[in-house]
């Protein structure tokens, strides 16, 4: 049975996953927009769960300016949709 | 994403400068065919970018719908387009190539609208598709299975 990821429980880390299972790649910029947090602190988040292997980044160029790309691995796709079933079982509990 | 004219005049234009190209056997034809083509996938490729360079993001499943047509409904379109098209093409019956041709863009478009609902309801489940190199080399190989088409033919 699939267990809580408390690498991605985090509200933040938590959004940054679901926005990407939702696209391909989104831009570095797109995801601190989404999250309204600053560079910093995203770059935590996403160094964080690279380094777990959920997401992959690279360096593209968007409208003539150097941007990163950020996309969710398979494992960070599979990831996800434990976490998720774990917590509609606990949430099941709740009334 | 609203029913895209562009892409729906693209695939009009490919489809009925293919069957003229199918049915033409001649150096010409070919040249319009391959025109028609790259009319498409310039059209696709400046669909996609905008998309991009407004929502910051590149989602997969909808370059496979724009550019290869995945759905039931642009794939469906496409094929009798095509086959209506270049059957009325070798009868030398213009206006049902125009007719044709025309039909088949909307169908595709419409295609495509259809998959743009579905990702918008359900967006992880529709996000995935065919990569941009995938879809390049499936560009070139469908330019070379035209050429050989009509070489052949």
């Amino acid at each position: 049975m699939a267990e809580l990821d408390p690498l991605i429980h985090a509200p933040a880390r938590l959004q940054v996953v679901t926005t990407l299972s939702a696209v391909s790649e989104a831009e570095f910029a797109t995801l601190r927009a989404v999250l309204e947090v600053s560079d910093s602190v995203l770059s935590k988040h996403i160094s964080a769960l690279a380094d777990a292997g959920y997401v992959r980044s690279r360096k593209g160029v968007q409208a003539g300016r150097r941007t990163t790309w950020i996309g969710l691995t398979s494992s960070g796709r599979k990831a996800l949709s434990e976490h998720v079933a774990a917590l509609r079982r606990l949430i099941d509990v709740v009334d | 994403m609203p029913l895209h004219p562009a892409l729906a005049a693209a695939v009009a234009i490919q489809v009925a400068t293919a069957a003229y190209g199918v049915a033409d056997h001649a150096a010409a034809g070919l040249a319009v065919a391959l025109a028609g083509v790259a009319i498409f996938l310039g059209v696709a490729a400046l669909t996609l970018h905008r998309f991009r360079r407004v929502n910051g993001v590149r989602v997969d499943g909808l370059a496979s719908q724009i550019v290869l047509g995945a759905g039931a409904t642009s794939t469906l379109a496409y094929v009798c387009a095509f086959g209506a098209a270049t059957w009325a093409a070798f009868e030398s019956r213009w206006w049902l190539v125009a007719a044709a041709a025309v039909a088949g863009g909307v169908g595709y478009a419409f295609g495509a609208l259809r998959w743009w609902h579905a990702y918008r309801l359900d967006p992880a489940a529709h996000a995935g598709g065919a990569s941009p190199r995938v879809l390049a080399a499936l560009a070139v190989a469908a330019c070379l299975g035209l050429v050989a088409l009509m070489v052949a033919g």
